[in-house]
């Protein structure tokens, strides 16, 4: 009963963490300008990161070490440090925009502007990756992140024309009026959102955190393989509410209050307060993750020691690498940026450094140094070198695609 | 470091409005502003249709939010240099006061919001649903 709870626990935290807010605007934007017609994309991302989340936290179980303390170890010092700079620039992006994201959810609750909120988020970040466990900082946010289920209700409440609604969603076409690179250009944002570089950062660091063995590897793949897809359906969710609300009234997301907009109207107060809990859950739990990956990729090359399952003496360091970047983060929010344009750069600059961080879980995985018997099979590697093709298009195609679309415009 | 600034300042310029030289440039910049102001129109008059079902914080943050967003669209929209042609200025003449109106009328719905008038709110609204199908009409007419 223990280890079936511990299973279920996994999936639904795995389900209420997969969102964050890269996920909420580009789902949102996307779904109020282009419907679902570039639902492909996301479900594509969702389907790639499980292929990858499966090999990093099958590694991290069978070696019982995280994937990128093996990166350097295994493809030498020069791939390691290309890595680690386009690892840690990408996720140091997406901090960012977690910490504006937790602060403008916050404004929506109380109206007091977001700027107000940025240095209470950030030390409230700072305490509880210094004092709080892991697992309850894992579990706490997952749980609350499944308060965005409210918008998979919303759609339901919605009540649209499910087949119409289907199909648009299973036959892409560019809508009328939106020229291709623009198209491309956001199912490139949405692949990005899905496949953010620091969500394997942290499953397999946080498999190393949970002392995960061999044993480990099915509960592994039932979070990756039940509870990644069911976070990808609430990001659908999120894009179909913002197709049938807000797109037939011309409205393009630029904020977070448009994002709850469409539960206001389906599901009343109670739904929207709920939003907000998903909203501020989603960012704080992501700001965490993102966080702790910046020093856990750092730590991890430099091979400090790290982690919080040593006391912070202990790993001193890569505390400071976690309390620096949280500096970074909190001054770049706080010089007024949009936090929203934020988020929709470090989406694409995500797509563009995808590559040096699938790559080496690729390689890695298929090493029987490391991995023995628990080695890539075919499928793993078919699906893993068909998704780095795609990846590697993605990349070399974002930032064209942003200047030709002047991001998107 | 030489390409990572390449690629910085090509993304810093990808945020850059220039002047608008010719008349069919100017009207395609005319139409997208159109949209951008519609889309913070109607941001704000579905809030306020809803403003039974969402927190007075919240309503109030989509406002303000609205507000700022409108304006930055409308300053932006003013500060291009439009061509020297007859076309360009009736293309001037003809959005300025949609976008006017539209200011306008969500500060309305702000200062209303903040004083909890819902009659008031409701009222301003519907007088805005002509704006927004004014300026939907021009978005839809001048696009590209």
């Amino acid at each position: 009963v223990k280890r079936l709870f511990a299973v279920a626990l996994g999936i639904l935290t795995a389900i209420g963490g997969f969102v964050d807010i890269g996920d909420l605007v580009a789902n949102a934007l996307v779904g109020a300008r282009f419907g679902l017609t570039l639902a492909w994309a996301t479900i594509l991302g969702v389907i790639g990161i499980c292929v990858f989340a499966e090999m990093s936290g099958r590694v991290a179980a069978v070696s019982g070490r995280a994937t990128f303390d093996l990166v350097r170890e295994r493809l030498g010092p020069r791939m390691g440090l290309a890595n680690l700079s386009a690892s840690v620039l990408v996720t140091l992006l997406t901090f960012c925009a977690e910490i504006g994201g937790v602060a403008l959810a916050l404004e929506l609750a109380t109206s007091v502007n977001y700027l107000l909120w940025v240095p209470m988020v950030g030390l409230a970040v700072w305490l509880m990756i210094w004092r709080v466990r892991f697992s309850i900082l894992e579990n706490t946010f997952g749980l609350l992140g499944l308060a965005l289920v409210v918008f998979g209700v919303a759609l339901w409440k919605l009540n649209p024309d499910w087949s119409d609604l289907v199909h648009e969603a299973v036959v892409p076409r560019n809508p009328q009026g939106e020229g291709l690179p623009t198209y491309f250009y956001y199912a490139i944002a949405l692949f990005g959102a899905a496949m953010t570089p620091y969500e394997v950062f942290f499953f397999s660091s946080g498999g190393v955190e949970e002392r995960w063995t061999r044993q480990d590897v099915v509960t592994s793949r039932m979070n990756v393989f039940i509870g990644f897809p069911l976070g990808g359906a609430l990001s659908l969710a999120i894009a179909a509410c913002a197709a049938l609300v807000l797109l037939p009234r011309g409205i393009s997301v630029d904020t977070l209050g448009q994002v709850g907009l469409p539960v206001a109207v389906a599901v009343g107060k109670l739904g929207l307060a709920v939003a907000i809990l998903g909203f501020v859950a989603a960012t704080f739990g992501a700001a965490l993750e993102t966080g702790l990956s910046c020093g856990y990729s750092v730590a991890q090359y430099f091979g400090w020691q790290w982690g919080k399952y040593v006391r912070p003496r202990d790993a001193a360091r890569f505390h400071l690498v976690v309390l620096v970047c949280l500096i970074v983060a909190i001054g770049t929010v706080l010089t007024t940026v949009d936090p929203i344009t934020v988020t929709e750069y470090s989406l694409v600059f995500s797509a563009v450094a995808l590559p040096l961080t699938y790559l080496p879980i690729l390689v890695i995985a298929n090493d029987p140094d490391y991995m023995g018997a628990r080695v890539n099979r075919r499928t793993a590697n078919v699906l893993g070198t068909a998704f780095l093709v795609v990846i590697v298009i993605a990349s070399v195609a974002a930032i064209p695609l942003m200047l030709a679309t002047r991001a998107g415009q | 470091v030489r390409w990572c600034l390449v690629a910085l300042v090509l993304v810093g310029l990808t945020g850059c409005v220039g002047p608008a030289p010719t008349v069919g440039q100017y009207e395609g910049k005319a139409a997208h502003t159109a949209q951008d102001a519609l889309s913070q129109l109607e941001t704000a008059r579905l809030a306020v249709e809803n403003a039974t079902r969402m927190p007075a914080a919240y309503l109030e943050t989509v406002l303000v939010d609205a507000e700022q967003s409108f304006g930055s669209v409308q300053a932006t929209f003013d500060s291009i240099q439009p061509p020297d042609e007859p076309a360009a200025d009736a293309l001037k003449a003809a959005l300025d006061p949609l976008l006017s109106d539209g200011s306008d009328g969500i500060v309305q719905l702000r200062i209303l919001a903040r004083r909890g008038n819902r009659a008031g709110m409701a009222k301003v609204s519907h007088d805005l649903a002509a704006t927004a199908d004014r300026l939907d009409r021009f978005g839809t007419e001048h696009a590209g």
